[in-house]
Protein backbone atom coordinates (compact mmCIF):
# COMPACT_ATOMS: atom_id res chain seq x y z
CA UNK A 1 0.00 0.00 0.00
CA UNK A 2 1.34 3.17 -0.93
CA UNK A 3 1.74 6.18 1.49
CA UNK A 4 -0.97 8.04 -0.36
CA UNK A 5 -3.16 5.48 0.03
CA UNK A 6 -2.21 5.43 3.90
CA UNK A 7 -2.75 9.06 3.85
CA UNK A 8 -6.35 8.64 2.63
CA UNK A 9 -7.23 6.01 4.45
CA UNK A 10 -6.32 7.62 8.27
CA UNK A 11 -7.82 10.76 7.27
CA UNK A 12 -11.14 8.90 6.23
CA UNK A 13 -11.17 6.70 9.48
CA UNK A 14 -10.52 10.05 11.45
CA UNK A 15 -12.98 12.52 9.76
CA UNK A 16 -15.57 9.49 10.68
CA UNK A 17 -15.26 9.55 13.90
CA UNK A 18 -14.91 13.54 14.20
CA UNK A 19 -18.56 13.66 12.18
CA UNK A 20 -19.96 11.00 14.71
CA UNK A 21 -18.78 13.08 17.81
CA UNK A 22 -19.18 16.90 16.60
CA UNK A 23 -23.00 15.84 15.88
CA UNK A 24 -23.24 13.84 19.40
CA UNK A 25 -21.85 16.51 21.18
CA UNK A 26 -23.79 19.49 19.54
CA UNK A 27 -27.29 17.67 20.66
CA UNK A 28 -26.58 16.25 23.52
CA UNK A 29 -24.95 19.60 24.73
CA UNK A 30 -27.48 22.06 22.58
CA UNK A 31 -24.27 24.03 21.29
CA UNK A 32 -25.18 26.80 18.95
CA UNK A 33 -23.05 25.81 16.52
CA UNK A 34 -22.87 23.99 13.28
CA UNK A 35 -20.17 20.98 12.82
CA UNK A 36 -18.31 22.85 10.27
CA UNK A 37 -17.76 25.42 13.10
CA UNK A 38 -16.37 23.42 15.98
CA UNK A 39 -12.95 23.74 15.52
CA UNK A 40 -11.04 20.01 16.33
CA UNK A 41 -9.01 22.01 18.75
CA UNK A 42 -10.79 24.16 20.60
CA UNK A 43 -11.02 24.00 24.01
CA UNK A 44 -13.97 21.84 25.52
CA UNK A 45 -14.11 23.12 29.09
CA UNK A 46 -13.23 26.63 30.70
CA UNK A 47 -11.77 28.54 27.80
CA UNK A 48 -12.81 27.98 24.13
CA UNK A 49 -16.90 26.53 24.33
CA UNK A 50 -16.87 26.81 28.34
CA UNK A 51 -18.52 23.91 29.05
CA UNK A 52 -18.64 22.84 32.82
CA UNK A 53 -18.40 19.89 34.99
CA UNK A 54 -21.70 18.74 34.03
CA UNK A 55 -20.94 19.05 30.30
CA UNK A 56 -18.10 16.82 31.39
CA UNK A 57 -20.13 14.24 32.44
CA UNK A 58 -21.93 14.70 29.30
CA UNK A 59 -19.23 14.44 26.95
CA UNK A 60 -17.82 11.13 28.84
CA UNK A 61 -21.03 9.48 28.13
CA UNK A 62 -21.24 10.38 24.35
CA UNK A 63 -18.03 9.10 23.57
CA UNK A 64 -18.69 5.94 25.59
CA UNK A 65 -22.10 4.83 23.71
CA UNK A 66 -21.35 6.18 20.26
CA UNK A 67 -17.55 4.36 20.44
CA UNK A 68 -17.88 1.66 22.68
CA UNK A 69 -15.17 2.73 24.65
CA UNK A 70 -14.46 3.55 28.16
CA UNK A 71 -12.59 6.95 29.08
CA UNK A 72 -11.60 6.09 33.14
CA UNK A 73 -12.45 8.37 35.87
CA UNK A 74 -9.19 9.77 36.59
CA UNK A 75 -7.94 10.78 32.81
CA UNK A 76 -9.66 14.01 32.10
CA UNK A 77 -6.99 14.85 29.90
CA UNK A 78 -8.55 13.51 27.21
CA UNK A 79 -11.72 16.03 27.39
CA UNK A 80 -9.28 19.25 26.92
CA UNK A 81 -10.58 19.35 22.96
CA UNK A 82 -12.64 16.92 20.43
CA UNK A 83 -9.06 16.39 18.82
CA UNK A 84 -7.73 14.93 22.19
CA UNK A 85 -10.89 12.99 22.65
CA UNK A 86 -10.86 11.47 18.78
CA UNK A 87 -7.13 10.56 19.87
CA UNK A 88 -8.15 8.51 22.56
CA UNK A 89 -11.39 6.75 20.32
CA UNK A 90 -8.66 5.86 17.76
CA UNK A 91 -5.95 4.49 20.82
CA UNK A 92 -8.74 1.80 22.50
CA UNK A 93 -10.22 0.97 18.97
CA UNK A 94 -6.60 0.00 18.25
CA UNK A 95 -5.78 -1.12 21.44
CA UNK A 96 -9.16 -3.30 21.26
CA UNK A 97 -8.30 -5.00 17.58
CA UNK A 98 -4.60 -6.12 18.59
CA UNK A 99 -6.10 -8.10 21.33
CA UNK A 100 -6.34 -11.70 20.19
CA UNK B 1 5.43 55.35 21.00
CA UNK B 2 3.16 54.31 24.27
CA UNK B 3 5.36 53.76 27.30
CA UNK B 4 4.87 51.52 30.11
CA UNK B 5 3.76 53.21 33.23
CA UNK B 6 5.99 50.94 34.98
CA UNK B 7 9.28 51.09 32.47
CA UNK B 8 11.47 52.28 35.17
CA UNK B 9 10.73 49.31 37.96
CA UNK B 10 10.85 46.91 34.51
CA UNK B 11 14.32 48.61 33.40
CA UNK B 12 15.94 48.21 37.28
CA UNK B 13 14.63 44.53 36.60
CA UNK B 14 16.74 44.10 34.13
CA UNK B 15 13.62 43.96 31.26
CA UNK B 16 14.30 44.17 27.55
CA UNK B 17 11.83 46.61 26.29
CA UNK B 18 10.82 46.83 22.81
CA UNK B 19 7.68 48.82 20.66
CA UNK B 20 4.90 46.76 19.55
CA UNK B 21 1.99 48.42 17.40
CA UNK B 22 3.05 51.89 18.51
CA UNK B 23 3.46 50.68 21.80
CA UNK B 24 6.23 49.50 24.88
CA UNK B 25 6.15 46.09 25.88
CA UNK B 26 8.61 43.71 28.00
CA UNK B 27 10.24 40.96 24.98
CA UNK B 28 12.04 39.55 28.31
CA UNK B 29 13.56 39.74 31.64
CA UNK B 30 15.43 36.76 32.43
CA UNK B 31 15.30 34.52 29.37
CA UNK B 32 12.70 32.82 27.52
CA UNK B 33 13.40 29.24 29.13
CA UNK B 34 13.52 30.42 32.92
CA UNK B 35 10.15 32.32 32.46
CA UNK B 36 8.49 29.77 30.76
CA UNK B 37 9.47 27.01 33.67
CA UNK B 38 8.06 29.68 35.89
CA UNK B 39 4.94 29.74 34.67
CA UNK B 40 4.58 25.98 34.19
CA UNK B 41 6.07 25.14 37.59
CA UNK B 42 5.64 28.19 39.91
CA UNK B 43 4.59 31.94 38.53
CA UNK B 44 5.08 34.79 36.35
CA UNK B 45 4.73 38.18 36.37
CA UNK B 46 3.93 40.06 33.51
CA UNK B 47 3.08 43.76 32.06
CA UNK B 48 0.26 43.57 29.87
CA UNK B 49 -0.71 47.05 29.91
CA UNK B 50 -0.14 47.17 26.49
CA UNK B 51 -3.35 46.29 25.60
CA UNK B 52 -6.45 48.83 25.90
CA UNK B 53 -8.36 49.22 28.49
CA UNK B 54 -11.64 50.94 28.45
CA UNK B 55 -15.04 51.25 30.76
CA UNK B 56 -18.44 51.77 29.61
CA UNK B 57 -21.41 52.34 31.77
CA UNK B 58 -23.74 48.98 31.31
CA UNK B 59 -26.58 51.08 30.33
CA UNK B 60 -25.11 52.66 27.43
CA UNK B 61 -21.63 49.97 26.44
CA UNK B 62 -23.66 46.55 25.63
CA UNK B 63 -24.91 48.25 22.52
CA UNK B 64 -22.01 50.32 21.60
CA UNK B 65 -19.64 46.80 22.28
CA UNK B 66 -21.87 44.52 20.53
CA UNK B 67 -20.92 47.11 17.46
CA UNK B 68 -17.72 46.04 17.46
CA UNK B 69 -17.04 42.94 18.84
CA UNK B 70 -17.92 39.62 17.27
CA UNK B 71 -19.44 37.60 20.78
CA UNK B 72 -22.57 39.03 22.33
CA UNK B 73 -21.97 41.52 25.07
CA UNK B 74 -25.64 41.94 25.90
CA UNK B 75 -25.38 38.17 27.45
CA UNK B 76 -22.76 38.72 29.77
CA UNK B 77 -24.05 37.75 33.01
CA UNK B 78 -23.27 39.75 36.41
CA UNK B 79 -19.38 39.28 37.41
CA UNK B 80 -18.64 37.13 34.24
CA UNK B 81 -16.43 38.05 31.32
CA UNK B 82 -16.72 36.95 27.68
CA UNK B 83 -13.63 36.41 25.91
CA UNK B 84 -13.71 37.24 21.82
CA UNK B 85 -12.29 39.46 19.01
CA UNK B 86 -12.64 42.78 17.87
CA UNK B 87 -12.98 42.53 13.72
CA UNK B 88 -12.43 45.04 11.26
CA UNK B 89 -15.35 46.00 8.27
CA UNK B 90 -13.89 43.08 6.14
CA UNK B 91 -14.21 40.96 9.12
CA UNK B 92 -10.45 40.01 9.83
CA UNK B 93 -9.33 39.96 13.25
CA UNK B 94 -7.99 43.28 14.96
CA UNK B 95 -8.17 42.66 18.68
CA UNK B 96 -8.46 39.58 20.95
CA UNK B 97 -10.81 41.30 23.56
CA UNK B 98 -12.31 40.27 26.88
CA UNK B 99 -15.72 41.65 27.86
CA UNK B 100 -16.30 42.08 31.69
CA UNK B 101 -19.68 42.98 33.43
CA UNK B 102 -18.93 44.46 36.55
CA UNK B 103 -21.88 45.78 38.28
CA UNK B 104 -23.25 48.82 36.24
CA UNK B 105 -20.05 49.17 34.23
CA UNK B 106 -18.53 46.68 31.03
CA UNK B 107 -14.64 46.90 31.21
CA UNK B 108 -13.22 46.11 27.48
CA UNK B 109 -9.49 44.59 27.41
CA UNK B 110 -8.47 44.71 23.95
CA UNK B 111 -4.80 43.13 22.79
CA UNK B 112 -4.62 44.64 19.20
CA UNK B 113 -2.83 44.45 16.20
CA UNK B 114 -3.43 48.08 15.48
CA UNK B 115 -2.36 51.63 17.38
CA UNK B 116 -4.11 52.83 20.35
CA UNK B 117 -5.56 55.37 18.24
CA UNK B 118 -6.75 52.59 15.30
CA UNK B 119 -8.84 50.67 18.57
CA UNK B 120 -10.18 53.54 19.57
CA UNK B 121 -11.89 54.71 16.31
CA UNK B 122 -13.50 51.37 16.48
CA UNK B 123 -15.01 51.99 19.19
CA UNK B 124 -16.06 54.73 18.65
CA UNK B 125 -17.35 55.33 15.36
CA UNK B 126 -18.37 58.62 13.71
CA UNK B 127 -21.53 59.51 14.96
CA UNK B 128 -21.48 57.85 18.54
CA UNK B 129 -22.08 60.01 21.58
CA UNK B 130 -18.99 60.85 23.29
CA UNK B 131 -18.49 60.62 27.09
CA UNK B 132 -19.98 57.10 27.04
CA UNK B 133 -15.59 55.63 26.66
CA UNK B 134 -13.80 56.01 29.46
CA UNK B 135 -10.06 54.99 28.13
CA UNK B 136 -8.57 53.44 31.02
CA UNK B 137 -5.42 52.53 28.40
CA UNK B 138 -2.54 54.93 30.06
CA UNK B 139 -4.15 55.92 33.16
CA UNK B 140 -4.19 51.86 34.82
CA UNK B 141 -2.07 49.25 34.43
CA UNK B 142 -2.76 45.56 33.74
CA UNK B 143 -0.51 43.09 35.60
CA UNK B 144 -0.71 39.43 34.51
CA UNK B 145 -0.14 36.92 37.55
CA UNK B 146 -0.23 33.47 35.32
CA UNK B 147 1.04 29.75 36.61
CA UNK B 148 0.92 26.78 38.73
CA UNK B 149 0.98 29.16 41.78
CA UNK B 150 -0.81 32.20 40.33
CA UNK B 151 -3.84 31.54 42.34
CA UNK B 152 -1.56 31.16 45.72
CA UNK B 153 -0.01 34.79 45.04
CA UNK B 154 -3.34 36.49 44.84
CA UNK B 155 -4.92 34.61 47.72
CA UNK B 156 -1.89 36.46 49.41
CA UNK B 157 -2.57 39.70 48.28
CA UNK B 158 -6.51 39.41 48.48
CA UNK B 159 -7.47 36.62 50.63
CA UNK B 160 -8.76 33.32 50.25
CA UNK B 161 -12.35 34.71 48.36
CA UNK B 162 -10.24 34.67 45.47
CA UNK B 163 -10.15 30.67 45.02
CA UNK B 164 -13.95 30.58 44.29
CA UNK B 165 -13.65 32.98 41.47
CA UNK B 166 -14.63 30.84 38.48
CA UNK B 167 -12.30 31.13 35.00
CA UNK B 168 -13.66 34.34 33.02
CA UNK B 169 -14.96 36.05 35.93
CA UNK B 170 -14.19 39.51 37.54
CA UNK B 171 -14.46 41.16 41.13
CA UNK B 172 -12.93 44.34 42.37
CA UNK B 173 -10.89 44.47 45.29
CA UNK B 174 -9.40 47.66 47.70
CA UNK B 175 -5.67 47.84 47.19
CA UNK B 176 -4.04 51.15 49.06
CA UNK B 177 -7.41 52.67 49.29
CA UNK B 178 -8.11 52.59 45.31
CA UNK B 179 -10.32 49.85 43.54
CA UNK B 180 -8.07 46.96 41.59
CA UNK B 181 -9.53 45.14 38.94
CA UNK B 182 -9.02 41.11 39.10
CA UNK B 183 -10.12 39.61 35.97
CA UNK B 184 -9.56 35.51 36.10
CA UNK B 185 -8.30 34.75 32.85
CA UNK B 186 -4.96 33.57 31.33
CA UNK B 187 -3.57 32.23 28.26
CA UNK B 188 -1.16 29.74 29.51
CA UNK B 189 -3.36 27.10 30.90
CA UNK B 190 -2.70 27.42 33.62
CA UNK B 191 -4.37 29.46 36.89
CA UNK B 192 -4.24 32.83 35.42
CA UNK B 193 -5.25 36.28 36.35
CA UNK B 194 -4.83 39.68 35.64
CA UNK B 195 -4.90 42.97 37.86
CA UNK B 196 -6.23 46.05 36.72
CA UNK B 197 -4.67 49.15 38.87
CA UNK B 198 -4.79 52.92 38.64
CA UNK B 199 -1.32 54.80 38.02
CA UNK B 200 -1.48 55.80 41.66
CA UNK B 201 -0.93 52.52 43.52
CA UNK B 202 0.88 50.55 40.57
CA UNK B 203 4.06 50.64 41.20
CA UNK B 204 3.12 49.41 45.23
CA UNK B 205 0.91 46.81 43.50
CA UNK B 206 3.62 45.82 41.32
CA UNK B 207 6.31 45.47 44.28
CA UNK B 208 3.89 43.40 46.05
CA UNK B 209 2.97 41.36 43.45
CA UNK B 210 6.91 41.17 42.55
CA UNK B 211 7.78 40.08 46.50
CA UNK B 212 5.03 37.32 46.80
CA UNK B 213 5.43 35.38 43.61
CA UNK B 214 9.04 35.62 44.66
CA UNK B 215 8.50 33.45 47.79
CA UNK B 216 6.94 30.94 45.08
CA UNK B 217 9.63 30.60 43.26
CA UNK B 218 8.13 33.05 40.59
CA UNK B 219 10.10 35.53 38.51
CA UNK B 220 8.78 38.39 36.21
CA UNK B 221 8.48 37.40 32.57
CA UNK B 222 7.89 39.37 28.91
CA UNK B 223 5.76 38.85 26.33
CA UNK B 224 7.95 36.34 24.62
CA UNK B 225 7.87 33.80 26.84
CA UNK B 226 4.02 33.86 26.19
CA UNK B 227 4.20 32.83 22.76
CA UNK B 228 5.01 29.17 23.38
CA UNK B 229 2.91 29.21 26.63
CA UNK B 230 0.08 30.25 24.21
CA UNK B 231 0.82 27.62 21.50
CA UNK B 232 1.57 24.63 24.40
CA UNK B 233 -2.41 26.06 25.82
CA UNK B 234 -3.75 26.09 22.07
CA UNK B 235 -4.43 29.69 23.35
CA UNK B 236 -5.58 32.16 20.35
CA UNK B 237 -2.43 34.29 19.91
CA UNK B 238 -3.14 37.68 17.97
CA UNK B 239 0.16 38.16 17.72
CA UNK B 240 1.26 35.33 16.08
CA UNK B 241 -1.02 33.15 14.03
CA UNK B 242 -3.67 36.12 14.01
CA UNK B 243 -1.03 38.40 12.91
CA UNK B 244 -0.33 36.41 9.77
CA UNK B 245 -3.70 34.59 9.14
CA UNK B 246 -6.52 37.25 10.34
CA UNK B 247 -9.76 35.15 8.88
CA UNK B 248 -11.48 33.86 12.08
CA UNK B 249 -12.86 31.08 10.18
CA UNK B 250 -9.30 30.02 9.38
CA UNK B 251 -8.42 30.86 12.85
CA UNK B 252 -10.99 28.53 14.05
CA UNK B 253 -12.46 31.66 16.35
CA UNK B 254 -15.70 30.30 15.44
CA UNK B 255 -16.75 29.67 18.98
CA UNK B 256 -15.66 33.67 20.12
CA UNK B 257 -18.93 34.80 17.16
CA UNK B 258 -22.39 35.01 17.71
CA UNK B 259 -23.69 34.00 14.33
CA UNK B 260 -27.39 35.14 15.36
CA UNK B 261 -26.42 38.93 16.55
CA UNK B 262 -28.01 40.96 14.07
CA UNK B 263 -24.87 43.07 13.54
CA UNK B 264 -21.09 44.15 14.11
CA UNK B 265 -18.32 45.33 11.93
CA UNK B 266 -17.31 42.71 9.45
CA UNK B 267 -20.09 40.51 9.78
CA UNK B 268 -21.65 40.05 6.52
CA UNK B 269 -18.35 39.39 5.35
CA UNK B 270 -17.57 36.92 7.75
CA UNK B 271 -20.88 35.31 7.63
CA UNK B 272 -20.27 35.42 3.80
CA UNK B 273 -17.08 33.48 3.78
CA UNK B 274 -18.74 30.96 6.28
CA UNK B 275 -21.79 30.32 3.70
CA UNK B 276 -19.10 29.61 0.94
CA UNK B 277 -17.75 27.09 3.40
CA UNK B 278 -14.12 27.24 4.48
CA UNK B 279 -11.14 25.85 2.30
CA UNK B 280 -8.05 25.74 4.90
CA UNK B 281 -8.25 25.50 8.16
CA UNK B 282 -5.26 25.79 11.07
CA UNK B 283 -3.89 22.82 12.63
CA UNK B 284 -1.48 22.01 14.88
CA UNK B 285 2.23 20.75 13.65
CA UNK B 286 5.32 19.58 15.32
CA UNK B 287 8.59 18.94 14.21
CA UNK B 288 10.55 16.01 15.25
CA UNK B 289 12.79 16.47 18.41
CA UNK B 290 15.88 18.06 17.50
CA UNK B 291 14.65 19.32 14.28
CA UNK B 292 14.42 23.01 13.98
CA UNK B 293 12.51 23.09 10.86
CA UNK B 294 9.52 25.15 12.14
CA UNK B 295 9.49 28.63 11.06
CA UNK B 296 6.60 31.56 10.33
CA UNK B 297 5.90 31.51 6.49
CA UNK B 298 7.80 28.18 5.83
CA UNK B 299 6.39 25.96 3.21
CA UNK B 300 4.50 22.23 4.65
CA UNK B 301 4.53 19.70 1.28
CA UNK B 302 3.14 16.55 0.42
CA UNK B 303 5.04 14.96 -1.39
CA UNK B 304 5.93 17.17 -4.20
CA UNK B 305 3.34 19.44 -4.06
CA UNK B 306 2.85 22.54 -1.41
CA UNK B 307 0.33 22.20 0.01
CA UNK B 308 0.18 25.41 3.36
CA UNK B 309 2.16 27.10 5.22
CA UNK B 310 2.97 27.67 8.98
CA UNK B 311 1.28 30.37 10.51
CA UNK B 312 3.02 30.10 14.27
CA UNK B 313 6.21 28.42 15.23
CA UNK B 314 7.81 28.21 18.80
CA UNK B 315 10.39 25.76 21.40
CA UNK B 316 8.04 24.35 23.44
CA UNK B 317 10.16 23.28 26.60
CA UNK B 318 7.48 21.13 27.86
CA UNK B 319 7.62 18.91 25.22
CA UNK B 320 11.79 19.62 23.92
CA UNK B 321 10.66 19.98 20.10
CA UNK B 322 9.22 22.65 18.31
CA UNK B 323 5.59 23.05 17.63
CA UNK B 324 3.20 25.43 15.90
CA UNK B 325 0.26 25.82 13.93
CA UNK B 326 -0.08 25.80 9.89
CA UNK B 327 -2.94 26.51 7.06
CA UNK B 328 -3.67 23.50 5.07
CA UNK B 329 -6.67 22.82 2.82
CA UNK B 330 -9.56 21.87 4.47
CA UNK B 331 -9.06 18.05 3.42
CA UNK B 332 -5.89 17.90 4.81
CA UNK B 333 -6.03 19.72 8.02
CA UNK B 334 -6.08 16.84 10.43
CA UNK B 335 -4.24 15.37 13.26
CA UNK B 336 -2.08 12.49 12.88
CA UNK B 337 -0.49 13.49 9.28
CA UNK B 338 2.87 13.37 8.51
CA UNK B 339 4.64 16.06 5.71
CA UNK B 340 7.95 17.80 5.08
CA UNK B 341 8.70 21.16 5.81
CA UNK B 342 10.79 23.74 4.04
CA UNK B 343 11.04 21.98 0.51
CA UNK B 344 9.36 19.00 -1.11
CA UNK B 345 11.38 15.75 0.70
CA UNK B 346 12.42 18.44 3.89
CA UNK B 347 12.29 17.97 7.01
CA UNK B 348 9.87 15.61 8.85
CA UNK B 349 6.82 17.40 10.34
CA UNK B 350 3.84 15.51 11.77
CA UNK B 351 -0.10 17.18 12.38
CA UNK B 352 -1.06 16.96 15.93
CA UNK B 353 -3.95 17.60 18.15
CA UNK B 354 -4.10 20.66 20.08
CA UNK B 355 -3.11 21.32 23.12
CA UNK B 356 -0.47 18.83 23.08
CA UNK B 357 0.48 19.86 27.02
CA UNK B 358 -1.62 18.79 29.98
CA UNK B 359 -0.80 21.66 32.41
CA UNK B 360 -0.25 20.73 36.43
CA UNK B 361 -2.85 23.47 37.49
CA UNK B 362 -5.73 21.06 35.96
CA UNK B 363 -4.28 18.04 37.92
CA UNK B 364 -4.61 20.11 40.75
CA UNK B 365 -7.93 20.03 43.01
CA UNK B 366 -9.16 22.51 45.19
CA UNK B 367 -8.94 20.84 48.66
CA UNK B 368 -4.75 20.73 47.52
CA UNK B 369 -4.94 24.18 47.21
Amino acid sequence: MDQDTDLQKAIARRSEIIEKLKKELIRRLNLRYSPEDLHEDVSLLGAGLGLDSLDALEIVLCVESCFHVRIPDDNIAVLRSINTLVDFVIKEQDSRNKQP
Amino acid sequence: MRELLLREQWTKAGAVLVERHGVQVVSHVSGLRAEHVAVRDAVGITDFSFMQKYRVPLEKGDDLLDGALAGNVAKIRFGRMLHTFMPDNSGHVVGDCYVANNDEELILLCEGIATDGDIRERLQPAGASDGILEDLTESHVLLGIDGFKAWAVVKELFGADVLGLAYLSVEVFPFEGESVYLFRAGKTSEFGYLLMAPAGVAAKLSDALTGIAARHGGVLCGVDAHNALRLEGRFFNIHAEGASVRDPLVLGLQWMIDFEKDRFHGAEAIKQRRAAGLKQKIVGVAAAPGQECLGVGAKVFHGQGGIGEVVAAAFSPSLNRQIGLAVLPIGLAFAGLRFTVGAAGGSPVETISMPPIFPKSLQVKLDEM
